[in-house]
């Protein structure tokens, strides 16, 4: 165990049949009635805003204003136009329905309308903030980023081509809102992407230097609801179930990482996300398995043994027994492999960074000395220079 | 109900120091070894950053990813011992004895306490496990937070022997003789005499 950790999550959840319906009394406990809602294109195409208003009926609360022009990355120029129909529609809390995306943008929105800032650079990176924000609930639409649980928002700055972490307690939803309705519609390519995003969350907040029991014991919980539900998901997409098992498993890995971290996978990955634009998830589908075996091969005992735990979460309790100790971490390996294989064979998930179509290996060099200078590099339990985020980078660019 | 009539003048004055406790607080006590100790050590190591940026390639890679006039500041908080560095025109380091104006320092790397100092520079915890164990509050950008933190390694690397200089940085690297041992004489030098 490690000598000393902190654990926090104040974020309310709620979960279940009909979680929706119970926001607008969050919102009177929040002494709110009048919100923001930001969104997205694809989610006001797939009608998921629907559900929502329509449990604002009988209720006491009038929406401010929708926004649902959020882009695929969050920017800075979208936040600052966000803050500016906040402030000029009197709205006095944010609802953010969306993926990751919607989001990080409704976090720097409320970074920006709390502060009353115009320049969202000046309060960036970690432990700026010092004050509560304004009330913000966080409907995810996705089962992947677990940002509706998270302290960190990260948002592109595309003049510099880079993504720029904000990082405060502060940023953390007051509510968070798990309901199957708002995944039902999920296409299998994205379900794929987004439970592989949670996975490799749930994965790196197990094995990386912040590691405590309590982040173990929701990594642990989140794999195990990934692995069992993901593929029969895949084949019933109307399981309402399997859905809520899918969204629960990422807010559990994003409660997870919130207080222990990631390491190599998410370095490497934003940065193919920043200069590729490569999905998140897709990215760390792709380079999670790369990255366990590096760091397989470099790390400590310790790490082989915590790799070797995760197999019974993977895999299940008769396949674990069977497999003597010392092989459990490649084992590990071995299914989440096999896992990444079934998933481009059912929903074309590409399964390295060339199947992308997006990253030349031309770029990988960019890619490996930016990387090199994220955060998340520092929690790896190996360290991760320019040669190996090289190494791990050829490795993960084509079938070898 | 039946409350008991309570005398507290007659308290006060059978139990004089009952009062003292109740009227004045506990005023906070010392750690002067420990502080004193932190403070030499990052006294050195600020030298040892600038020595260091003089003559290692490795530092001065680092140092031209940072921006000009950047400058960081490592303290113990609340008040204890600080370690203020900046970039200066010919991309080295300068230690700072004196601390500087705080609107100059880019980025603040906040020690939670002084114990958890002392187990950073007695190299009982890295500076990594110290990052992920939440010892310590970043304030400012990361990705330069993250430099300062491979700067910090280098050092820690020329300073020390290597049986200690493992148990504070990840990896110990496999520097050439060269590096080694010529690069670390001049760092020594430089750190002892301040040039």
């Amino acid at each position: 165990m490690s000598s000393y950790h902190e654990f926090f999550c104040p974020v309310k959840i709620l979960c279940g049949e009909k979680a929706l319906e119970h926001i607008p009394i969050e919102l009177n406990m929040l002494a709110a009635n009048r919100p923001l809602i930001i969104t997205d294109p694809g989610v006001r195409a797939a009608g998921l805003i629907d559900h929502v208003l329509n449990a604002f009926r009988e209720s006491n609360i009038t929406i401010g204003s929708i926004f649902d022009q959020t882009p695929q990355d969050s920017s800075l120029q979208i936040i600052k136009q966000v803050a500016g129909i906040y402030s000029a529609t009197n709205c006095n809390a944010i609802i953010a329905i969306g993926g990751g995306s919607a989001l990080d943008t409704a976090k720097g929105v409320n970074i920006l309308v709390s502060e009353k800032a115009d320049d969202l650079m000046k309060l960036a990176g970690a432990g700026i903030l010092k004050r509560a924000l304004k009330p913000f609930i966080a409907i995810p639409t996705t089962a992947g980023t677990g940002s509706e649980v998270t302290s960190v928002a990260v948002i592109a700055d595309p003049d510099q081509n880079r993504k720029i972490p904000f990082v405060s307690h502060f940023l953390l939803p007051n509510v968070a809102v798990l309901d199957a309705r708002m995944t039902l519609s999920l296409p299998s390519q994205m379900t794929a992407a987004t439970a592989m995003d949670a996975l490799t969350h749930a994965v790196e907040a197990y094995t990386c230097l912040g590691k405590n029991p309590l982040s173990d014991a929701y990594s642990f919980a989140a794999i195990k609801m990934i692995s069992g539900n993901l593929f029969n998901v895949l084949q019933k997409p109307n399981d309402k179930s399997g859905r809520l098992a899918l969204a629960t498993a990422a807010t559990y890995a994003g409660i997870s990482f919130s207080n222990s971290m990631v390491g190599m996978v998410h370095a490497l990955g934003h940065s193919v996300g920043a200069l590729c634009h490569v999905p998140h998830g897709a990215a760390m589908s792709i380079l999670l398995p790369y990255v366990l075996e590096y760091n397989l091969a470099k790390g400590n005992k310790d790490y082989q043994t915590y790799v070797g735990e995760l197999l019974l979460a993977l895999a299940g309790s008769e396949k674990y027994a069977k497999i003597p100790p010392e092989q459990r971490a490649a084992e590990s390996v071995v299914f989440i492999t096999e896992m990444k294989n079934e998933l481009f064979r059912q929903t074309g998930l590409p399964r390295t960074l060339k199947e992308t179509g997006k990253v030349l290996q031309e770029i990988i060099p960019e890619i490996a000395k930016i990387s090199v200078g994220d955060p998340s590099s520092i929690y790896n339990p190996v360290e991760v220079d320019y040669e190996d985020a090289l190494t791990v980078l050829n490795r993960a660019y084509e079938i070898q | 109900m039946f409350v008991f009539p309570v005398n507290f003048k007659l308290i006060m004055e059978r139990f004089p120091m009952t009062t003292n406790l109740t009227n004045r607080g506990v005023a906070p006590g010392k750690k002067a070894f420990k502080k004193i100790y932190v403070a030499v050590l990052m006294f050195f190591v600020g030298r040892a950053l600038a020595a260091a940026s003089k003559v290692d390639s490795g530092m001065k890679k680092e140092l031209a990813e940072l921006p000009d006039q950047f400058s960081f500041k490592l303290q113990v908080l609340p008040a204890g011992p600080s370690l203020t560095v900046g970039k200066n025109e010919q991309s080295r380091f300068k230690h700072y004895v004196r601390s500087i104006p705080e609107d100059k320092i880019d980025v603040r790397i906040m020690i939670k306490h002084l114990d958890a100092a002392f187990l950073l520079f007695t190299f009982q915890e890295s500076t990594a496990r110290s990052f992920a164990s939440d010892r310590m509050i970043v304030k400012g950008d990361l990705t330069q937070a993250i430099s300062v933190v491979r700067c910090l390694n280098i050092v820690e690397v020329y300073l020390l022997p290597k049986f200690i200089a493992r148990l504070a940085v990840k990896r110990y690297p496999d520097w050439p003789f060269f590096r080694k041992v010529w690069r670390r004489s001049l760092i020594y030098t430089r750190t002892v005499l301040g040039v």
